[in-house]
């Protein structure tokens, strides 16, 4: 169990508020350092030149048309997908170097999936207990009780006991992402975490996130929820074949997108 | 018919024994085997993967009957007279290596096949909290994959079941080979094979229906 306090509401800055100036409102440190991320699929170029930083307590929203590599991307930052060039840190650590323990990286980078992927032969407290327990990051006790406040915050604790397959989709990306949060993780990767769902089970998902944003998690997030993104990310990236083509406060990229391409899709999705 | 029964009873009776003995020491190792080569052959690595695809189609190109052969007379010659080392082998033990191996190939397949079928995000999901692939197989995994593969591997069962009277063929006191001997005795051809006929299927009735209770039991949470 590690001493940090886990993020609670009480504790939280203007929940839901998002970010005034739209500026890093990080202390400056660099959580996921990208530099010139490259990744084919046999002959296919996914990504062909990456780069940026994701610093400490900020909101990425990363959007772009299908097929643009948007969760390619994401899914390089804890090595789901390996590279195939350049650097990937996570907190100074490079994912890939020879001495790196990816197991010990992916412990402080939680993922949440457009698919919930929960363990469907697992029950909802041992979703959230599995990792903790199986990682000796805390007696089996230690993460039961802080299972049930993860499943507080996400307004599930009366689901303990339920199965996934007893959830609605809404329940279960809630209980993806506190299974998430059981991990006390300082990074929170998001790969459209709303598009499976149905539209009148988004609202919930996103409250959790948004609550999750206000209180300083550092967040990236595909999606194209993009009332969302404006409300409550720091920085937008557009992403287009393989490329960003732009990137900017929610203001400048979504409300006036200077690219044609950033232009042309969002005429599109808004 | 009747005097087939007072008269053979027990005989069929104790050759139904070793039947079963000879299935089940078959099915144990099969399993065994089953195991190492269906991971074997789902995990990221050519070289195992090349070995298993070896080993399950080789197994499987070959009929059971020739791998019997081969086995119990086949390796045995070759080591007696070419390499001067003296090995016989039981027909027990030949019978038992021949129903792994056979098995085995199929039970190989059945486990890959189960463990491909559970979505890949299970996995990933598993991974991206930190546990460690094989940890992942073990928790999340492989429950799944085998709730999936119990269907066929009580299927597999049941033909390696009925598999062991090919092994009458190299004289192990099995259920059809000591009803051969009933028939030669007696010339009662159809009560004797009728009877034959019943045993079997009664065994493998009562295996069915154990299949299908522990398969209700084990989808409880759906």
């Amino acid at each position: 169990m590690t001493d940090k306090t886990p993020y609670t509401m009480s504790e939280s800055k203007d929940a839901g508020m998002g970010t005034p100036d739209g500026g890093h409102k990080s202390s400056g440190n660099v959580k996921i350092h990208v530099s010139h991320l490259q990744k084919v699929f046999g002959k296919l170029e996914v990504l062909k030149d990456i780069s940026t930083d994701i610093y400490e307590g900020e909101v990425v929203v990363v959007i772009g048309p299908s097929g643009s590599g948007k969760s390619t991307f994401l899914r390089c930052l804890n090595r789901l997908e390996e590279i195939t060039g350049g650097i990937v840190e996570v907190d100074g650590v490079d994912i890939v170097g020879k001495k790196t323990d990816i197991n010990r990286v992916r412990e402080h980078v939680g993922m949440v999936f457009q698919h919930f992927n929960l363990f469907n032969n697992l029950n909802v407290l041992d979703n959230l207990t599995l990792a903790p327990v199986e990682l000796k990051k805390a007696s089996k006790e230690e993460a039961r009780s802080d299972a049930v406040r993860m499943l507080a915050r996400v307004g599930l604790e009366d689901k303990a006991g339920a199965y996934p397959s007893q959830l609605s989709g809404g329940q279960k990306q809630r209980v993806a992402i506190a299974r998430a949060l059981c991990m006390h993780p300082d990074i929170m990767l998001f790969d459209e975490p709303t598009s499976a769902l149905d539209p009148e089970m988004v609202g919930e998902v996103l409250q959790v996130m948004k609550q999750l944003a206000a209180e300083g998690m550092t967040m990236v997030i595909v999606t194209h929820e993009m009332g969302f993104a404006r409300e409550v990310s720091d920085r937008v990236l557009f992403m287009d074949g393989g490329y960003i083509v732009e990137e900017g406060t929610p203001q400048e990229v979504i409300l006036n997108p200077k690219e044609p391409r950033t232009k042309d899709f969002l005429d599109k999705v808004l | 018919m009747g005097m087939i029964i007072t008269k053979y009873g027990a005989v069929l009776m104790r050759a139904m024994g070793q039947t079963l003995l000879l299935a089940l020491l078959g099915l144990f190792f099969a399993c065994i085997i089953g195991m190492i080569f269906g991971l074997m052959s789902v995990i990221r690595n050519k070289p195992c993967n090349i070995i298993a695809m070896i080993f399950v189609d080789g197994i499987r190109g070959v009929p059971m009957i020739v791998l019997a052969y081969f086995i119990y007379f086949g390796i045995p010659y070759l080591l007696n007279n070419t390499f001067k080392i003296g090995v016989t082998l039981s027909a027990l033990q030949a019978g038992t290596i021949c129903l792994a191996l056979n098995c085995g190939a199929y039970m190989a397949e059945i486990i890959r096949a189960g463990i491909q079928a559970v979505d890949i995000g299970q996995m990933e999901a598993a991974r991206s909290l930190g546990l460690p692939y094989w940890k992942s197989m073990r928790r999340v995994v492989l429950p799944q994959a085998i709730r999936m593969m119990i269907p066929s591997i009580i299927n597999q069962f049941i033909i390696t079941l009925k598999d062991t009277s090919i092994l009458s063929v190299i004289g192990f006191p099995e259920l059809v080979n000591r009803a051969k001997g009933v028939v030669a005795n007696t010339f009662m051809s159809f009560e004797t094979w009728g009877i034959v006929a019943v045993m079997y299927l009664i065994v493998i009735l009562a295996l069915s229906r154990c299949a299908k209770i522990l398969e209700r039991r084990l989808n409880h949470d759906r």
